[in-house]
Formats: structure tokens, C-alpha cells, sequence
């Protein structure tokens, strides 16, 4: 079965060819990130824009990439949320069309669910299993016992992890995106400061990172002041510790609590060298895995894939009134 | 352009949705409705019910017209990525034609002030005359402070906000459809650029 997926949710528009939802034959990305960066941050007016103008010669790449046409595909799967609804309403009207011109049946697929999914490509998901999503929009834990069911056993109370990277980057004054550039820069520093760890001992599954970024805001703020010089390295090196640190041992503690067979971790920050390294070197007893860095950050493999396992558990499909959603229940995607 | 095909005009920039299928130059059907921030949900299973009702299937289009604007930023988007999508997926021509211009075909006046508005007194704006069925453009899309812009026009004119339009007379009028050449470049006509790409220019500026 050929599934093409699409997805438009925030700045890279993509379109993805699978063969039963794990074999890629085209993962096309147009990446918007050149873009951003003069303003520091995704500007969802021109992530719209850009999606629009790109929109055809994304899947023509795909395509001609996997060496296939339209009429091959037997099912495309496209992101209706969460994310920019500007945006994620470019490739929802683009599918549709596609649907109808070609009679391909429809079906809608929750973005974090494609981020769960982009695991399976590469590895057999198995159940019970825990995914840790953490990513610029999303920091979560959530449970599945089979495939297509996705139960939420904790999130973030304020702010994502992957946006407080960026909050971070920005007032140290590295490039956007501040994600990756933080990570570079604490693999060359070391953990001079002292950082709190919110929320590391609290019965829940539940994270905060707005009081650790205030912290790291203060304390950069104050020694400014003082005409203190700025150790910019070891700022990022004891930021990336403390936040790794409250993720691992969640992380840990929902693996023992659920007695789950295996752990994935998805999203733009599951590229995080720390974060990686840390994982693994604590969750000795059951299988970690961290999709390849082109399945981590956005892309259009991970929607095809999920869409191929909710069109194959749930007989799911949806019609041409299928909306965008900017924010979307994951528990309802399995339902 | 052919008058002798199969013609689908499309426009989602106003919160009117607007869908009209044509044989040989002439209306079989339309739909023009006005909308709740809706489109997303509502063009593409009104194109099917279009089709349908006149048995054509989207693979039988051999034209499409496009509305780009201005207008409402999201709803134009959405239409023009469906007429990208189905001129590349189709290798059909696909032709753009201003929002306000599809606008102005509704009227039977002689001067035409097709009108959208843009908020904070503005709104995108431009004068057509019309003469037998054929319009021509006196003063090209803008957007701009409406009471200065009617200030300006000294004689009758009809305001065209929400009448049905009629794109049969696209095809007597000059200039109005523009062939697309390359489908991959098609855009919306946003008038203005982004309020971020304003503040960067003038931090770069200072
Ligand atoms: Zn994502």
C-alpha cells in the first residue's frame, strides 16, 4: 500500500511516499528555517505565505523522488493539527484536492502521532510503550498499549521544552533556531551553575520549564549588572543538564510505573545530543529509541506512516469537510 | 483563453466562497455564499457537488480561474493552493484574475467600485467602467482610506460588495485574465507585505 503524506503544521512544508507505512521512497522537506531566522522566531503570516508558494513543486519533488505518480498512491494521510492554522490549512486543501482528483481516500492525522510514528519506520513499535515527546510546541508522556491508541499520562504545565531552548538562545544571543545551538555549545562548556530541576520529584508526569527559564534569565540579567563576564557555554551546559535531568527521571519513573516494553523519543529535541546521551545511559533495562535526526525534526514520512496505521487499525477515513485544528486531542486521535 | 472548454472559476478571498462552472464561456452553475471563516471546510466538497450536478469529473476541467486577491489573507490561500494543485496535477491552464475584478462582473453600471474591507478605515479598493459587456480598469487594485478614495470620484458609481458575480464577461474584457506560465510560481496578491518583513525593514533602516 502506497501512503503519501503531507504536512504543513508549522514552518516546513513536506510530502513523503511510504509503502506500508515504513518503506520511504520520497521524504521531500522544504524547510522555511533561512526564513525565520532574520526574525528570530517562526512568523505565521510568512510560514502561510511560504507554504503557498511551495506547495506544487513540493509533491512534484516527492514524486519524481519516488519514482512514482498519483495514480499509484492508495491512501494520503495529512496533519489536521496541532500547529499554525494558516499553514496547516494549505496542506489540508492541497490533500483534498489530490483525494478528489484521484479518488484516494482521505484521512486526517494528529502531528504528534506522526512524530510517534517516524520510530516505526525504522524500528517495530512494541507495545505496551511509552513515548516522550518533546519538541518546540510539545513536551509530553504519553502511553500506548496497542497501535493507535495513545493515552496522555503527562505534559508540560507551561512552557514546551524545545521553546524554552529558543527563549534561552535568544538571550544569550545565539542564532535561531536556539535548539541545536545551545546543545553545540554545551558539549564545549562545563556545569558551573546550579540550576533548579522544577518539578523532578512530584508525583505526576507532568513538567514546568517557565521557573527554570526565568532562573536562567535572572541569574544571565544579574551578572550583566554586576559587569560580570558571561560564560556562555557553561550557561547552556547547565541549562541543558537541568532540563535533561528532569526528563530522564520522569521519563524513568512512568517507564517502572507502566512496566512498558520499550521507549521512544520523539520530536524536534529527541535530536538533542544531551538528551540522547543521557537517555540511554539511564534506561539501561528496556529499548530506547530516537528516530534518525531527518525523522526527528518535521517531515512528511512520520505523517504517512501514522496515517497508514489509522487507516489500518481504526478503518478510518475522513471526508472533503476534514478542517485544520490548531490545537488537537491526541487521547481522541485513537478513538 | 478558450471560451469552448470546461471552466472552473474559483474564489475564497472574500467571506463570500465563490465557485462557477462554465461550458464554452457560459455559466452552468455557480455558488456564491457568503462564508464563517469556513472555506478550508466548505470549497472543496462544493466543487465536488458542482461537478457532480453537472456530471463533469475535475479531470474533465481543461481551464481554471483563479481568484488571488486581495482579500482575506488565509482565504486566498486556500483557494489558489487547490488551483496550483489542480493545474499541476491536471496540466490544465489556469488563469488569475483580480479578486475585485471578478467582483466588478456583477455589476450592470456603468462605473464599478468593487469593495473589500481591510479595517481600520481601509479597505482594498479600484474603479472598472463598464461598456456593452466588456470592463475596463480606470484605477487599479489598491488598498487605501476609503473616505479619501471616494472623495475622489466625482460622478455615479455602483459599490459591489456581495452580488453574485458573472465571469462570462471576463472573456470580452482586456487584460482582466492573465495566463499562468509557471504553475509552481502562482502566488496570492497580498498588497502589502507582512507586518514583520515592515518592522525588520525599519530596524535595518535606523
Ligand atoms: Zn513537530
Amino acid at each position: 500500500m502506497l501512503v503519501m503524506g503531507v504536512e504543513s503544521s508549522c514552518d516546513e512544508t513536506a510530502v513523503s511516499i511510504l509503502r506500508d507505512g515504513k518503506d520511504v521512497l520520497a521524504n521531500t522537506v522544504l524547510s522555511q528555517i533561512d526564513i525565520h531566522k532574520a526574525y528570530g522566531g517562526v512568523v505565521p503570516e510568512i510560514a502561510s505565505r511560504e507554504h503557498v508558494k511551495g506547495v506544487t513543486m513540493v509533491f512534484d519533488t516527492a514524486l519524481k523522488e519516488g519514482g512514482v505518480s498519483f495514480e499509484d498512491i492508495d491512501l494520503i494521510a495529512v496533519t489536521e493539527g496541532p500547529g499554525l492554522i494558516g499553514s496547516l490549512l494549505i496542506g489540508i486543501n492541497a490533500a483534498k484536492i489530490v483525494s478528489l482528483n484521484y479518488d484516494i481516500p482521505l484521512v486526517g492525522v494528529h502531528h504528534i502521532a506522526g512524530h510517534i510514528y517516524a520510530n516505526n519506520i525504522e524500528h517495530d513499535l512494541e507495545f505496551p510503550l511509552l513515548a516522550l515527546i518533546v519538541s518546540g510546541g510539545h513536551t509530553e508522556l504519553v502511553l500506548m498499549r496497542e497501535h493507535y491508541r495513545f493515552e496522555k499520562i503527562g505534559e508540560t504545565q507551561d512552557d514546551a521544552v524545545g521553546e524554552a531552548y529558543d527563549k534561552i538562545a535568544r538571550v544569550l544571543g545565539l542564532s535561531y533556531p536556539g535548539g541545536p545551538e545551545v546543545d553545540k555549545r554545551s558539549r564545549e562548556g562545563e556545569e558551573l551553575y546550579e540550576f533548579p530541576r522544577p518539578m523532578i520529584d512530584t508525583d505526576d508526569y507532568d513538567f514546568s520549564f517557565s521557573g527554570l527559564k526565568s532562573h536562567v534569565i535572572n541569574l544571565h540579567h544579574n551578572m550583566l549588572q554586576r559587569g560580570e563576564t558571561i560564560n556562555v557555554n557553561a550557561f547552556c551546559r547547565s541549562f541543558q543538564e537541568a532540563v535533561t535531568d528532569v526528563l530522564v527521571e520522569k521519563t524513568k519513573k512512568a517507564i517502572d510505573a507502566y512496566s512498558v516494553k520499550g521507549l521512544i523519543v520523539a520530536g524536534g529535541v529527541a535530536a538533542n545530543s544531551g538528551l540522547r546521551k543521557k537517555m540511554k545511559a539511564n534506561v539501561t533495562d528496556i529499548p530506547v529509541y530516537f528516530p534518525s535526526l531527518r525523522f526527528c525534526t518535521d517531515n512528511a514520512a512520520m505523517i504517512a506512516a501514522a496515517g497508514y496505521f489509522k487507516h489500518q487499525t481504526l478503518k478510518h477515513t475522513d471526508h472533503y469537510d476534514l478542517n485544520g485544528h490548531s490545537r488537537l486531542d491526541l487521547a481522541k486521535e485513537g478513538l | 483563453m478558450r471560451k469552448s472548454s470546461k471552466t472552473l472559476v474559483i474564489d475564497t478571498a472574500t467571506d463570500y466562497l465563490y465557485l462557477a462552472y462554465l461550458e464554452d464561456g457560459i455559466v452552468k452553475d455557480d455558488v456564491h455564499e457568503p462564508g464563517k471563516n469556513d472555506h478550508s471546510v466548505k470549497v472543496v466538497p462544493k466543487i465536488k457537488v458542482i461537478l457532480d450536478k453537472n456530471k463533469c469529473a475535475l479531470t474533465d476541467i481543461n481551464q481554471v480561474i483563479i481568484g488571488i486577491g486581495p482579500g482575506s489573507y488565509t482565504g486566498v490561500r486556500i483557494g489558489v493552493s487547490i488551483a496550483k494543485m489542480i493545474g499541476y496535477m491536471n496540466d490544465v491552464d489556469v488563469y488569475r484574475v483580480s479578486t475585485l475584478a471578478l467582483m466588478a462582473t456583477a455589476s450592470k453600471a456603468e462605473y464599478i467600485v468593487p469593495f473589500i474591507d481591510a479595517r481600520r478605515g481601509n479597505a482594498y479598493m479600484a474603479l472598472y467602467k463598464q461598456s456593452g459587456d466588456t470592463l475596463s480598469v480606470i484605477k487599479e487594485d489598491r488598498i487605501e482610506n476609503i473616505d479619501a478614495f471616494f472623495s475622489r470620484i466625482t460622478f455615479m458609481y455602483d459599490k459591489v460588495m456581495t452580488q453574485k458575480p458573472n465571469p462570462e464577461k471576463l472573456f470580452n474584457s482586456e487584460g482582466l485574465l492573465t495566463k499562468v506560465d509557471d504553475i509552481h510560481a502562482l502566488a496570492p496578491n497580498y498588497m502589502q507585505i507582512t507586518e514583520a518583513e515592515r518592522n525588520l525593514r525599519k530596524k535595518h533602516a535606523n
